[in-house]
């Protein structure tokens, strides 16, 4: 029987597949949005709405030719994908999504949530190099620059949350809210946005899409990749636009856990979840929409004049509210 | 192969190259992207990258000079791929056909002289609703017959 529930837990149930046409769902309403604010209708005729776009796209994706460009480092390039997909279905399952914990909870698991957002980073660097074409090596150069502006800020924006609770482990911090008030309510609120901001570079969305610039280098990191990886990385994407959205509910909005007669948290709280967690997408997409593309030197003088000193302000705060 | 072909008819991406259009037909085809027309309702991107497109999408008139290179970025298009000729330079050489006696010097007499077309939309330039219903046609054949 534990059997059983485990592996429906990690496989369906808050598990893989769940995770999977979360991911779907949310490139939808990122779209549907996106298009809504730029006054058009966005993805209409697939589905209801719209809304098996993103599984068309995905299907289609995996059903054409697989290209490897003749120079490539071919090992790198092949395995990129893959590896892009495990780290992120990996590391959401430390997501609380029934209950306090996730699948998988031990102590330190902040800490692997923030070492797979920085491996992340370094897969697409590994990408755009490995494909051996001038375009994607100037893409993934671009990538580890915004990884070097924007871990700091949002590494330190997530301390504050492990300091505010004395934990480094997701499930003390959700049970810490649940009986002290959202993070969000108190210092942490500065966290928060630097958190948002800082999410937004890391998922390269529009103020800092400088990785993928359409305009300047075709399609960045990925332009070398077609068909059925190019699918996987796009999962891979949205998977992490889940990951982070998720991840933010989770430190700031408390998670999960919210007002619930006792029978019902079991549909309540996953309900909660994706409350919280389709809210946090929201405010990213309207980011997206209302920004234009920052420069490079914007970029870099953004994070390193305003966001880290303002993060370690927030840190401070944080220590300060404590000891109070 | 009922799921890929619905799937293939659903997201046509299209790939955007000039070869030497007067600009008009391209303001025509960055229309199709505008509020008005909105061409991301049939699931349609414009993408950048020939790797990531289905369709490719030829405005102009096919010059000597260019050839190599739209061969070039045809070749880079993964299978399945189709290919659209927007505009009467690239149906047919438009304007350019015929200059000089007999065939033109520097201008190939249509984009079917060098690749398989699937659609030709005509005009000078045609309008958005026409490139439109080009690619929607494109899809109806996607979904009859490959």
């Amino acid at each position: 029987m534990d059997v059983i529930s485990s592996t429906f837990q990690l496989f369906i149930f808050p598990g893989f597949l769940f995770f999977i046409l979360l991911s779907f769902l949310f490139e939808w309403v990122d779209r549907k949005l996106y298009a809504a604010m730029q006054r058009r209708i966005g993805p209409l005729y697939t589905g209801p709405l719209g809304l098996l776009q993103p599984i068309a796209d995905f299907i289609k994706l995996i059903k054409k030719e697989d290209l490897t460009p003749k120079y490539s480092d071919k090992k790198i390039f092949n395995s990129v994908p893959l590896l892009m997909c495990a780290l992120m279905l990996t590391v959401m399952l430390i997501l609380p999504v029934a209950g306090e914990s996730g699948v998988i909870s031990f102590t330190g698991d902040v800490i692997f949530a923030i070492a797979a957002m920085t491996l992340f980073c370094i897969l697409i660097f590994l990408a755009g190099f490995s494909s051996m074409s001038p375009y994607p090596l100037l893409g993934a150069e671009r990538a580890v620059l915004l990884l070097l502006g924007f871990e700091i800020p949002l590494m330190l924006s997530i301390a504050g949350c492990c300091i505010a609770s004395g934990s480094i482990e997701v499930s003390a911090i959700v049970s810490w809210q649940a009986s002290h008030g959202w993070n969000i309510f108190g210092p942490q609120l500065l966290g928060f946005a630097i958190f948002l901001v800082a999410i937004q570079a890391e998922l390269e969305r529009i103020p800092f899409d400088i990785p993928d610039a359409e305009q300047e280098i075709v399609a960045g990191w990925m332009t070398e990749y077609s068909g059925r990886k190019l699918a996987l990385i796009r999962m891979a994407r949205n998977l992490e636009l889940v990951f982070m959205s998720a991840l933010a509910a989770t430190l700031y909005l408390g998670g999960p856990m919210g007002l619930a007669p006792h029978w019902a948290e079991g549909i309540a709280f996953p309900v909660y979840f994706l409350l919280k967690t389709v809210a946090i997408l929201l405010i990213l997409t309207i980011i997206r929409g209302i920004f234009a593309r920052v420069r490079i030197d914007q970029m870099v003088a953004f994070a390193w004049r305003y966001l880290i000193p303002l993060s370690f302000l927030q840190v401070a705060l944080t220590l300060i509210w404590r000891l109070i | 192969m009922g799921v890929q072909r619905w799937a293939m008819g659903r997201s046509p991406w299209v790939l955007h190259f000039n070869t030497g259009s007067c600009n008009g037909c391209d303001i025509e085809v960055v229309a199709t992207l505008t509020p008005r027309y909105d061409i991301e309702r049939f699931g349609i991107f414009l993408k950048g990258s020939p790797r990531h497109a289905d369709v490719l999408m030829v405005t102009g008139p096919i010059t000597r000079q260019v050839k190599d290179r739209l061969i070039r970025v045809y070749e880079q298009m993964a299978e399945p791929k189709f290919v659209v000729a927007v505009g009467s330079c690239c149906i047919s050489g438009g304007v350019f056909s015929n200059c000089g006696k007999g065939a033109c010097y520097n201008v190939y007499a249509g984009l079917d002289s060098l690749l398989p077309v699937d659609a030709y939309v005509p005009g000078c330039p045609p309008k958005p609703e026409a490139i439109i219903d080009g690619i929607t046609k494109l899809v109806k054949k996607i979904k009859e017959e490959k």
